[in-house]
């Protein structure tokens, strides 16, 4: 698929770029073109939803690679950044988490044959590169008071003195993994450190980084009440990869553990809405499903579902139907 | 001053009030801590015309409701009205939104409270408001189809537990939080006892009942209420809390100015402010000839500049009651861009009121017949156990 169709496709692309306003945008950089979505976890299991930007990760990587690009398709799994949310005792079961967060990604890339370079965060953090890295990062944001307001952002206002005293730790961490990479990916609330992170681009002179923002995750199972009382939830939804995010890990499809019956009475009992501006977390796993059929039978042509149900070519009983056999078939049937 | 001149400042009169009255709303808003209701327009499978329409505007926690809604669970709504004279056009358009919720899954509560018409002194006596009450009231709002299962109505002075339950909540609040409430001040300390007793209690009680146990305990209640009615939301919200009910939810309408024009409120005290639902045709089309509107007095003024829909009694008439959304937004900018004049405005508006009139009437001599399946009969006991 070529990349401007990539990122036409309704109910997987959020916001991005035009297709050539990337290609201008790494055409002078140092080959290959470092593709990267980064993600934390918590105990409560892989969620379905990390597998959308696996897929996606691996599909932009061939579109460019089709068009003559030579790219490097990484999944960081931010094991340190994951402990750093958890009190100390914790940290040795989160690291142990990590370790199987990478195995499952290794699963995923193995059945669904993508090509996809994995990676921990504990394997570059401590290196001496990394730190004095991150250590301008800290001297240019702290000189500057715009930035370092901008850093005091990527925090939820109820954390920032919590944050402050751990001298936004986190924040740096996201800021400087992500400094000289080329294309990342991620949900829509990322824009807070990739914009800092443009803006340290901008004064080192250095390319900036593109981003790519896929639709928000939604939870399953909650009827319309719940998006009412949950304002704001349009523009960010829940965290993708942390599937106890908001307390919501019941209204999830964890793979390896929410089974065929959980997930069909999820979907079923899912808000669907006939309003595209509306979230559609059915939509999202249909979208998911057929990323993981595609990838399973060969086929490079973009998804039409989106389409398909917004054009009332399919009713909402038979998207839910349908999006739950797609599910079974195409996901947990092979994962479980 | 010529014609001209002065349709140019009745204009800008005109202009100014719907300002002013913009303005209120929305600071009013603000003070109270009232939400708009965009958020339910967007998700609500069926939301009301009158959330459509913007009648119902503003709301406290009615995401509580709409919980119990999705989950198919009990609620309830309730709303009282001062049987002082006959319904009229401004009553309808709660019991629209009554309906609706009704539609929805609601229980509805109608208090009938002709002890306040009497305290307030909105009725001769309480023998006179109650047989107001039986004889055209309630006939009335049997009259606009609800259902007799879910629709509790029941007039002060005789159902008589309600005294009970106001005797029970207004343990739980004191004199001095109700004046704060209501900001009292030297002037209603020359009211009667009765009327503090039935601001501070009665009303309280009212709108708690349908969570006592007899009605099956706790559950979401909504109240429909002017946004002048606030005060009462908040001191029946701190009554629930302490008798470990749920708060109950708030939702705000504009109600239809008078027919006199804005400021004014359809009151039976105002000779031609409001049409009865059981007025003559005849009657009511004096009414609206007579009434006031958002035109100019030269039509050569309105059709260059226009009329000011926003505090026009009888564009609103026809917006609250008779047109659906798109409608009443077409005609509004066939009214503001001067394109439709006072005299077709009223045509139209006497068209629909006198259709739906006939129609009510007709409907209300059969109601007559339907009272008692409507009215609340259930004893309150659990509050006189030992």
């Amino acid at each position: 698929m070529i990349l401007k169709e990539l990122l036409s496709q309704k109910g997987l692309i959020m916001q991005s770029p035009k297709a050539e306003e990337i290609k201008e945008g790494v055409k002078f950089v140092d080959k290959p073109i470092k593709i990267f979505y980064g993600e934390t976890y918590d105990e409560y299991g892989n969620t379905l939803d990390s597998m959308k930007y696996y897929f996606f990760v691996d599909n932009i990587a061939q579109s460019l690679k089709q068009e003559g690009y030579e790219t490097d398709p990484i999944i960081m799994v931010a094991d340190i950044a994951a402990c750093r949310n958890v009190s100390p005792h914790l940290h040795k079961k989160y690291m142990d988490l990590g370790q199987e967060r990478v195995k499952f990604i290794e699963k995923i890339k193995k059945i669904y044959n993508l090509n996809l370079r994995i990676i921990k965060m504990s394997d570059y953090i401590e290196k001496k590169e990394f730190q004095e890295k991150i250590k301008k990062v800290e001297d240019i944001c702290k000189k500057d008071p715009s930035l370092m307001k901008m850093v005091e952002k990527t925090v939820p206002e109820s954390k920032i003195e919590l944050e402050r005293k751990k001298g936004f730790a986190y924040s740096f961490d996201e800021i400087t993994t992500i400094l000289n990479l080329n294309i990342k990916i991620g949900p829509p609330r990322e824009n807070l450190y990739d914009n800092i992170a443009r803006e340290i681009a901008k004064r080192e002179k250095s390319k900036p980084l593109i981003s790519i923002y896929l639709t928000p995750a939604f939870p399953l199972g909650v009827d319309y009440d719940f998006f009412i009382a949950h304002e704001g939830i349009e523009e960010h939804g829940i965290t993708a990869y942390k599937a106890g995010s908001k307390r919501l890990q019941s209204f999830r499809i964890i793979i390896g553990k929410t089974t065929k019956v959980e997930a069909k009475k999820l979907i079923e009992k899912s808000f669907l809405s006939a309003n595209p501006k509306l979230p559609n977390p059915v939509l999202d796993v249909g979208i998911i499903s057929e990323m993981a059929r595609k990838r399973l039978e060969g086929e490079d042509t973009p998804i039409t579902l989106y389409d398909n149900f917004y054009n009332g070519r399919i009713s909402p009983k038979k998207l839910k139907e349908s999006i739950y056999n797609s599910l079974c078939t195409n996901i947990l049937n092979k994962l479980q | 001053m010529n014609i001209q001149e002065i349709a140019k400042k009745e204009h800008e009169e005109k202009l100014k009030l719907a300002s002013e009255d913009r303005q209120y709303y929305a600071d009013k808003m603000k003070e109270f801590g009232l939400k708009p209701m965009d958020r339910f327009l967007k998700y609500l499978p069926n939301p009301s015309t009158n959330m459509k329409k913007g009648i119902t505007f503003a709301h406290k926690d009615f995401e509580i409701i709409t919980k119990a809604m999705a989950n198919k669970e009990p609620w309830a709504v309730v709303s009282g009205l001062n049987p002082s004279g006959p319904l009229h056009f401004g009553h309808k358009q709660v019991f629209d939104e009554l309906l609706w919720m009704q539609q929805q899954g609601a229980d509805v509560y109608i208090p009938i409270t002709n002890d306040e018409s009497y305290v307030v002194d909105k009725a001769k006596s309480l023998a006179e408001s109650r047989r107001i009450a039986y004889e055209q009231v309630i006939p009335s709002i049997i009259a606009m189809g609800f259902n007799p299962k879910k629709t509790h109505i029941f007039v002060d002075s005789d159902y008589l537990d309600i005294y009970n339950v106001a005797m029970d909540v207004s343990k739980k609040t004191t004199l001095n939080k109700a004046f704060k409430i209501f900001g009292f001040n030297q002037t209603e300390k020359e009211e009667n006892p009765g009327t503090m007793f039935y601001r501070s209690a009665v009303q309280i009680a009212q709108i708690l009942l349908p969570q006592y146990p007899e009605f099956g305990g706790p559950k979401p209640v909504v109240v429909p209420v002017g946004i002048d009615q606030h005060p009462y939301i908040v001191l029946s919200r701190d009554v629930a809390l302490k008798k470990s009910f749920i708060p109950p939810a708030e939702l705000v309408m504009r109600f239809l100015p008078g027919l006199k024009g804005p400021g004014t409120k359809m009151s039976a005290s105002v000779v031609g402010s409001s049409i009865y639902l059981t007025d003559s045709i005849e009657v009511a089309k004096q009414k609206i000839e007579k009434a006031y509107t958002g035109g100019s007095v030269s039509a050569e003024f309105q059709r260059k500049h226009g009329g000011v829909p926003e505090i026009c009694p009888i564009f609103l008439l026809l917006k609250y009651h008779f047109l659906n959304k798109e409608q009443s937004d077409k005609l509004y900018l066939e009214y503001k861009g001067g394109k439709i004049l006072n005299r077709e405005l009223k045509e139209r508006a006497f068209e629909y009121v006198s259709k739906y009139l006939k129609k009510h009437q007709t409907e209300m001599k059969k109601a007559k017949r339907k009272i008692d399946k409507f009215i609340l009969k259930k004893e309150i006991k659990s509050i006189l156990r030992e």
